[in-house]
């Protein structure tokens, strides 16, 4: 029997998956305070979108969640229950706004719901009591043998297409623009992978002053699509 | 010129010490020199003839860091009020400050200085200067920490980190307000760095932690989802507040909305935070949401130190 600890191509397709619009966690109704960023006036274009994009990439998931995958994707394979809850609980502090930590620990509950529900969650209660949706994504390819670059590559990849979309429907950004940000950003993404893999842990903690205003504008703005 | 102590001993690891060990002349000017004054300070809740008074119990200092006597301005069974002098008035390439307080069980304290604290530009081998706080707070504790701002010049260099631990229900209220380049004449912060860190713990478990690189070569220094070109930050932090959600909407109601200053709260941590250009709007917006926050976190109305006055 094919199994993912022996296939490649059944990792691989665990990871797509996992990182695909269709899976049902509800990640499509969090913009990460970029809807905000629409109605402050601070991004109204594709050439703005994609400075902010770039800039929210190398200041935040590349100090934050990229690296943090790859501590929790190893304290899973090691079966390490005090870094699991450390890093755990580093990411609880480190989310800026009401939103941001609530979008964070909802993304993370529907995972644990949905793995729950296919029967692969860990078996040896490892799970922390709160977990952050990186704790949960980093064991769901942990179990599928994904190989942690892989799994960075993948978890940016999803938060792309997924700031696109919200670009798509809120901006609005055409569809052909958001291909055209897509290819501006697939170097960058692998670039913030490199660079994440060789942060110490000291260097680590995102740097967005300007994302956390406006996420914290969000909770009072009149109109809105999404929920972060 | 102001005359500094130099420092008896090396001081534990920080980010200054990146060569040799200090000298203890203190009489060099090289990548390995530094002055260094630390200061700790311990406060207790006493009973004094059927009263429950704050005491400043604990007073150990190292180098140009001083506080004066302790003032009960709300009456001798409230609030401690303390200043915190350093008289040099300012950091200099190669100082270490090293402030600590602790706030023992049921104590309440209030810390401020009585000036703005300088950040120079650095000297011509770009050495670093640090200043490191670590407070704590046992239960039942009180701590208000309101140090007047940091005007950080062009080419200053350096790290100032904020470390709060609080044990079970204990209460902190504080901010951090830094001015970029001199506000008057137009000097802008073009060259140097600096960093901000903030930690929150409550028994151990991080609340709350953030940390803020100003780079004024990278692009986040002007880009809008980082510093957005602001030259004055602020971040006001409240902690163990029993109604948060009631206290963000006075926060939202009595403080005009404009786009420089946002309020939140996540995981037991209400957040103020300000980027603008105006020392003196981020200095208002702390103090008036310090002065509606107060009576909702100790119970007692803010009352303004009269150091802040001159």
């Amino acid at each position: 029997m094919l199994t993912e600890s022996t296939s490649a191509d059944l990792s691989l397709l665990g990871l797509m998956q996992l990182v695909s619009p269709a899976l049902p966690i509800g990640a499509f109704a969090w913009s990460q305070g970029l809807e905000s960023a629409f109605e402050l006036g601070w991004v109204t274009n594709e050439a703005e979108l994609g400075e902010w994009l770039e800039g929210v990439l190398e200041d935040g998931l590349t100090r934050c969640e990229l690296p943090l995958l790859i501590r929790l994707q190893t304290a899973w394979a090691n079966s390490d229950a005090n870094a699991l809850a450390e890093w755990n609980d580093w990411l609880h502090a480190t989310r800026e706004t009401a939103e941001l930590s609530d979008e964070d620990t909802r993304l993370g509950l529907a995972l644990v719901r949905l793995l729950t529900s296919l029967e692969l969650m860990p078996k040896d209660g490892l799970m922390p009591r709160d977990p952050g949706y990186v704790t949960v994504f980093a064991w769901a390819a942990h179990q599928r043998h994904v190989q942690v670059r892989q799994t960075l590559l993948g978890f940016a990849w999803a938060w792309m297409e997924n700031q696109l979309a919200v670009a798509c429907k809120a901006l609005p950004l055409g569809h052909t623009a958001a291909q055209r940000l897509t290819e501006q950003l697939r170097p960058s993404l692998v670039k913030a992978v490199d660079a994440a893999q060789v942060l110490e842990d000291d260097a680590l903690g995102p740097v967005l002053p300007g994302l956390a205003l406006a996420s914290a504008h969000h909770e009072t703005q009149y109109s809105r699509l999404f929920r972060s | 010129m102001t005359i500094y102590t130099p420092i008896a001993q090396p001081l534990s690891p920080d980010a200054l010490s990146k060569t040799a060990p200090a000298n203890d002349s203190g009489h060099r000017f090289d990548a390995g020199r530094r002055w260094a004054a630390s200061i700790e300070l311990g406060f207790e809740s006493r009973s004094e003839q059927l009263h429950t008074v704050t005491r400043l119990t604990r007073r150990r200092h190292q180098g140009p860091l001083r506080v004066q006597r302790p003032f009960y301005p709300e009456g001798k069974t409230g609030c401690c009020h303390v200043y915190l002098l350093h008289p040099p008035g300012g950091l200099v390439s190669g100082d270490a400050l090293h402030i600590a307080a602790h706030v023992g069980a049921g104590a309440h304290t209030l810390l401020t200085t009585p000036a703005a604290a300088k950040l120079y530009k650095a000297d011509s081998h770009g050495v670093a200067w640090g200043q490191h706080t670590h407070l704590t707070v046992a239960k039942g504790a009180t701590l208000e920490w309101l140090p007047q701002e940091t005007l950080a010049f062009d080419g200053s260099r350096g790290e100032q980190t904020t470390t709060i631990d609080l044990e079970d229900d204990a209460r902190c209220i504080g901010w951090e307000i830094l001015a970029l380049g001199r506000p008057v004449g137009d000097l802008p912060f073009v060259s140097g760095h600096l960093e901000q860190r903030f930690r929150l713990t409550r028994n151990g478990r991080p609340l709350w932690q953030e940390r803020q690189p100003m780079d004024p070569k990278h692009p986040r220094f002007k880009g809008k989802w980082g510093q957005g070109g602001a030259s004055v930050q602020a971040t006001l932090w409240a902690v163990g507040l029993d109604d948060e959600a009631g206290a963000v909407e006075a926060l939202r109601e009595a403080i005009p909305a404009f786009v420089r200053w946002a309020v939140t709260r996540r995981r037991g941590v209400l957040l103020l935070r300000y980027l603008g250009n105006e020392r003196n709007e981020a200095w208002a917006l702390c103090q008036q949401a310090w002065e509606i926050l107060r009576p909702r976190l100790t119970g007692q109305q803010a009352h303004i130190p009269r150091i802040w006055l001159t």
